[in-house]
C-alpha cells in the first residue's frame, strides 16, 4: 500500500515536472511549439526518416546556436534499446553538408526503440521524445511511372473518366512483402488551390470519374505503410487534359438530320390533313342524317313544343313556311329537308298519282340541289339523337333506311368502315333526276298511322316500291365517300323487299330495339292491311333474333296492297287513347286515291309523326 | 465532442472493415473441429492456409493501431503520449529471441520464421485477455474499445491455430498449442483509472501493436519465400 502510494506520488511529480520543463528543443515527432524563438533553440534533430525500413536518417540542426554550425561541433549518438545494457553509440554515417546521420540496414533494427540525441563539447542536448521504431517513421518515396489512359467518355460527351496507374517506389520492397504500401491519388483543377484526395487504396491504380472536358487537371501520388500515419512525399505532377473528341462531331449532324426529317415529315402529315380536312372528316366521321323539316326549326320537335310544331306544320305558320325555309338551314347544304307543302292543303297527304312525300321532296331537282348530298352529321342532332344511333350497325341502318324507303340511298353513317366506293362520282343533281324517276312513288318517309295494341305499327300507305339497285341515290351516296360494300353489296342484291313485322303480343320494344334486330322476320303477319315482304340475302348481324315477334319494324306497308286508306302523311299526334294507340289530329281531307287505308281497329286512326318521347308511352 | 466524432468515424470505418473481413476470414480453418483435434485438418491447402493466416495477421495489426490510437486518445494525456517508445523497452516479448532486420530475417530459415510468429502469437493470448479483462473495468470506456479489444483477442487465438497448422503443413511437426506463457505482468489488484496502470495498458497496446506489425511481416516474407524462392532469399 505505501509502495503503491509513493509511485502514486512519484508519478505524480513526473506529471508536474514535465510539465513546467520549458521544452529546450522540439522532438522532431511532436509538433514544434511556435511560441519559442529561434533564439533560445537548442540544437535539435529536424527530423528522422526511413524511406525503406531498412536504413534511416536522421537530420539535426544548431538552433540558436550558430556557432555550433560547423561539421564537428556537434555529434550525434544513438542509442539501440535492445538489451538493457545497450549504450549509446555515434552515428555510424556523418553527412556533414546535410547535418545527417545516415543509418544502414547493419545499424538499423526494425521494432527496436532508438533513441537520438545531440553532443556538443560539453552539452548533452537530448530530447526525451526523440525516441522511436523504425517501423515509424519510415515515410515510403512516391511511386514513379505515373501515366493515365482515358476510360470513357460520358454519353453527353462533356465529361471522361481517366485510369491512372504507377509503380511503386523502387525503394520500397513491396515484392518480398517487406513493406505493404497504400497509395494516394491527389488531383486539381490547373488554377484551382486545394486538392482533390481520393480514397487510399493498396493498388497500383486508380480511376478517376467525372473530370471536365477541355480542362487541364494535376494529378501526383504519394504512399505510405498501410495502417501507419507517416506519408511519403508527393511525386511529381502529370497533367490531364482531354479535348474535344471528333468522333463526336460526327454523331451530332446525323442528329440534327434525324430530328429536321421527323419534323417535316410530321409537318407535311399536318398539312395533308389540314388540307384534306373536309374529306378526312367525311371519311372518318361520316354524316349522321336527322330528318329535318323545312321551315321548322328542329327544337320544336323536341319535348314540349307539339303546339308550336302542330301549329306550323297545320298551316299555322303556312304563309311563313317558306320564309322558314329560307330562314333556316340556308347554309347547310348538306340539310336533306322534308318538305310540307301546305298548299295542297292535305297536310302532306298523298297526291292523286299516289305521289308520296318523297316525290314532293325530290320534286323538283332545283329544289333539293341543296340536300340530298349524303348527310353529313349536322351539329345539333336534335331530333336525331333518339332516332338514330350512331352506334347502329351498318346492316340494321341499311335496313332500317331502306325500309323505309326502298331505294333509298344509305345513308353515310351506316358506313363508316366501309372502303370507299368504287362507283364514280355522280353530279347530285342528276341522281336526283334519276331518282323519282325510279322510286319516284316510294315513300321516303312513312308515316305512323297506327300503333296496334300488340305493339304492331300501321304505316299509312305508300306508294309501290321499286327498288333500283342501280338508285342513283346509292350512288350519290358512295360519292360522299360514305358507302361501301353495303352499297354495293344492295346492289348485287336482288331486290330487297320491305317488311312489316308485327310482334305478337311482346309489346313494342321502342324504336332502338328495332333498330338493333337487324334479322327482319321471315314470317309473315297476318292481319289485315299488313304485309311482309322477304328482304333478299340481306345479311345481317347473326345476333339478331329472327323472332317476329322481337322486332318489330316500322317499315311502309307494301303498296301491293291497295288496302291502305289514305291519311295524312305527318301529322301530330296529340295524345294517346286508352288503347294506347296515337291520336292526332284528323287529317284535313282524305285523299281519294288509291291509297287507300284499311283501317284494322275502330278506333280513329292515329296518325302523325312519332315523337321519340311518345314512343316510350307506346309501350305496354 | 470532437473526440466522440471521430471516434464514430473510426467505429464505423472500423465495422464495415471488420464485417467485410470477417465473412471472408471468419474462420482461419476449414476444419476447425473440437479443441485437441486440429491434427485431422488436412482439408485446406497451405497456400491458401498461409494466405489466410496473412490476412489475419494484416486484420489484427489494424486493428491493433486503432486500439491503440483510440486508448491514446481516451487515457493517456499529451505529455506521456510518445512516451512508449521509451517504454517500449519494456515490452514483454523483448527477451524472445526474433530477428528485428531484414537482413536477420532473410538469413533464418523457414522453420525458425514460423517457430518465431508462433513465439509471438503465444505470448500475446494471455496478455490480451488480461487487458480484455481491465478495459471493462474502465469508466470511460466506450463499447469500441472493448469491442475492438475482444476481437484483437479472438482473432489472436485464431491466428494461433492457424500458426499450428501451418507448422505441421509445411515443417511436419506438431506442436503444441497455447503454451502457458508465465510472463506474468497480469496485476488485479491495481485499481484501474490509475495513471500506474493506465500507462501500463497503454505500453502493452503498444508493444503488441509492435509484435502484431512483426507478424505480419514475417508472415509476408515467409510468403514471398514460399512463392519465389530466388528473388525473395
Amino acid at each position: 500500500m505505501a509502495v503503491s502510494l509513493s509511485s502514486v506520488v512519484l508519478l505524480l511529480l513526473l506529471i508536474i515536472a514535465l510539465n513546467w520543463l520549458p521544452a529546450p528543443g522540439s522532438a522532431f515527432l511532436i509538433d514544434r511549439d511556435p511560441t519559442t524563438s529561434s533564439a533560445t533553440l537548442e540544437p535539435h534533430f529536424t527530423d528522422c526518416i526511413s524511406r525503406d525500413q531498412e536504413t534511416f536518417r536522421c537530420w539535426w540542426s544548431p538552433g540558436g546556436f550558430h556557432n555550433l554550425s560547423s561539421p564537428g561541433t556537434l555529434r550525434v549518438f544513438y542509442l539501440k534499446k535492445d538489451s538493457p545494457s545497450s549504450e549509446w553509440k555515434e552515428c555510424p554515417e556523418y553527412i556533414h553538408k546535410n547535418r545527417e546521420c545516415f543509418f544502414d540496414a547493419n545499424h538499423t533494427s526494425v521494432w527496436i526503440p532508438y533513441c537520438v540525441q545531440l553532443r556538443g563539447q560539453n552539452i548533452t542536448y537530448f530530447n526525451e521524445d526523440d525516441c522511436f521504431t523504425v517501423e515509424n517513421i519510415v515515410r515510403p518515396d512516391p511511386p514513379v511511372s505515373l501515366n493515365w489512359t482515358l476510360l470513357n467518355m460520358s454519353p453527353s460527351g462533356l465529361s471522361y473518366d481517366v485510369l491512372v496507374s504507377w509503380e511503386p517506389p523502387p525503394s520500397a520492397d513491396v515484392g518480398v512483402g517487406w513493406m505493404r504500401i497504400e497509395y494516394e491519388i491527389q488531383y486539381r483543377e490547373r488554377n484551382a488551390t486545394s486538392w482533390e484526395a481520393l480514397e487510399k487504396q493498396p493498388h497500383t491504380q486508380q480511376t478517376i470519374y467525372g473530370l471536365q472536358i477541355g480542362r487541364e487537371y494535376e494529378v501526383h501520388i504519394r504512399s505510405r505503410m498501410q495502417a501507419f500515419v507517416k506519408f511519403g512525399e508527393f511525386s511529381d505532377s502529370i497533367f490531364i487534359q482531354v479535348t474535344e473528341i471528333p468522333s463526336k462531331d460526327s454523331t451530332v449532324p446525323f442528329t440534327l438530320v434525324l430530328i429536321f426529317g421527323i419534323v417535316g415529315v410530321l409537318i407535311v402529315i399536318m398539312v395533308i390533313v389540314a388540307s384534306q380536312q373536309q374529306r378526312l372528316m367525311m371519311i372518318l366521321l361520316p354524316p349522321v342524317p336527322a330528318p329535318k323539316i323545312k321551315g321548322i326549326d328542329s327544337e320544336l320537335l323536341k319535348k314540349g313544343k307539339l303546339e308550336e310544331l302542330n301549329f306550323i306544320l297545320n298551316g299555322g305558320g303556312l304563309e311563313g313556311l317558306p320564309a322558314y325555309a329560307t330562314d333556316f338551314y340556308q347554309e347547310e347544304p348538306w340539310v336533306e329537308f322534308i318538305e310540307v307543302d301546305e298548299e295542297d292543303a292535305e297536310g302532306g297527304d298523298k297526291e292523286d298519282n299516289c305521289s308520296s312525300d318523297t316525290q314532293r321532296l325530290l320534286g323538283l331537282p332545283h329544289r333539293n340541289t341543296e340536300g340530298f348530298s349524303a348527310i353529313s352529321p349536322p351539329d345539333d342532332d336534335s331530333g336525331r339523337a333518339s332516332c338514330y344511333d350512331t352506334d347502329l350497325p351498318e346492316h340494321d341502318t341499311q335496313m332500317l333506311m331502306v325500309s323505309l324507303l326502298p331505294g333509298q340511298p344509305e345513308d353515310d353513317e351506316a358506313s363508316p368502315d366501309a372502303p370507299a366506293s368504287e362507283t364514280s362520282e355522280r353530279p347530285l343533281i342528276q341522281t336526283q333526276i334519276g331518282g323519282p324517276q325510279t322510286w319516284v312513288n316510294t315513300d321516303l318517309y312513312a308515316q305512323v298511322s297506327n300503333v296496334m295494341p300488340s305493339g304492331g305499327v300501321v304505316l299509312s300507305p305508300g306508294q309501290q316500291p321499286k327498288i333500283q339497285e342501280n338508285s342513283s341515290g346509292s350512288e350519290r351516296e358512295t360519292q360522299k365517300g360514305g358507302k361501301l360494300s353495303e352499297e354495293e353489296q344492295k346492289k348485287n342484291e336482288p331486290q330487297f323487299q320491305l317488311l312489316v313485322v308485327v310482334p305478337e303480343g311482346s309489346g313494342y320494344t321502342g324504336e332502338n330495339e328495332a333498330r338493333q334486330t337487324s334479322t327482319p322476320p321471315s314470317s309473315p303477319v297476318p292481319g289485315s292491311g299488313y304485309q311482309t315482304i322477304q328482304p333478299h340475302a340481306m345479311e345481317t348481324k347473326p345476333a339478331a333474333t329472327t323472332d317476329a315477334s322481337q322486332s318489330p319494324y316500322i317499315l311502309p306497308e307494301s303498296p301491293q296492297s291497295q288496302l291502305f286508306t289514305p291519311v295524312a302523311d305527318y301529322t301530330v299526334v296529340q295524345e294517346l287513347d286508352t288503347h294506347r294507340s296515337l291520336l292526332l289530329n284528323p287529317p284535313p281531307s282524305q285523299s281519294p286515291s288509291l291509297c287507300q287505308q284499311q283501317h284494322p281497329l275502330k278506333a280513329p286512326m292515329p296518325v302523325g309523326y312519332i315523337t321519340p318521347d311518345l314512343l316510350g308511352n307506346l309501350a305496354p | 465532442m470532437y473526440v466522440y466524432t471521430t471516434l464514430g468515424i473510426q467505429w464505423s470505418a472500423w465495422a464495415l472493415l471488420l464485417w467485410s473481413q470477417q465473412l471472408t476470414a471468419s474462420t482461419l480453418l476449414d476444419c476447425r473441429d473440437d479443441q485437441g483435434s486440429l491434427s485431422r485438418c488436412t482439408s485446406i491447402s497451405q497456400e491458401k492456409l498461409l494466405d489466410r493466416v496473412i490476412h489475419h495477421a494484416e486484420l489484427i495489426y489494424r486493428v491493433s493501431e486503432e486500439l491503440c490510437s483510440l486508448f491514446e486518445e481516451l487515457f493517456i494525456p499529451f505529455p506521456f503520449r510518445l512516451q512508449s517508445n521509451q517504454a517500449a523497452y519494456a515490452c514483454i516479448t523483448r527477451a524472445l529471441p526474433i530477428p528485428s532486420s531484414k537482413s536477420e530475417i532473410q538469413q533464418i530459415s523457414d522453420k525458425w520464421l514460423l517457430h518465431s510468429v508462433l513465439m509471438l502469437v503465444q505470448s500475446w493470448i494471455e496478455p490480451l485477455a488480461y487487458l480484455q479483462m481491465t478495459m471493462e473495468r474502465y469508466d470511460h470506456a466506450s463499447d469500441m474499445l472493448l469491442n475492438k479489444t475482444k476481437w484483437v483477442s479472438e482473432k489472436l487465438s485464431s491466428l494461433e491455430q492457424g500458426v499450428v497448422v501451418l507448422i505441421k503443413k509445411m515443417l511436419d511437426e506438431s506442436t503444441l498449442s497455447t503454451v502457458q506463457s508465465d510472463q506474468g505482468t497480469v496485476q488485479n489488484d491495481v485499481q484501474p483509472e490509475v495513471l500506474e496502470s493506465v500507462l501500463r495498458d497503454y505500453s502493452l497496446l503498444t508493444c503488441f501493436k509492435k509484435d502484431a506489425h512483426k507478424m505480419e511481416t514475417f508472415l509476408k516474407l515467409l510468403k514471398c519465400r514460399q512463392t519465389d524462392k530466388y528473388n525473395c532469399a
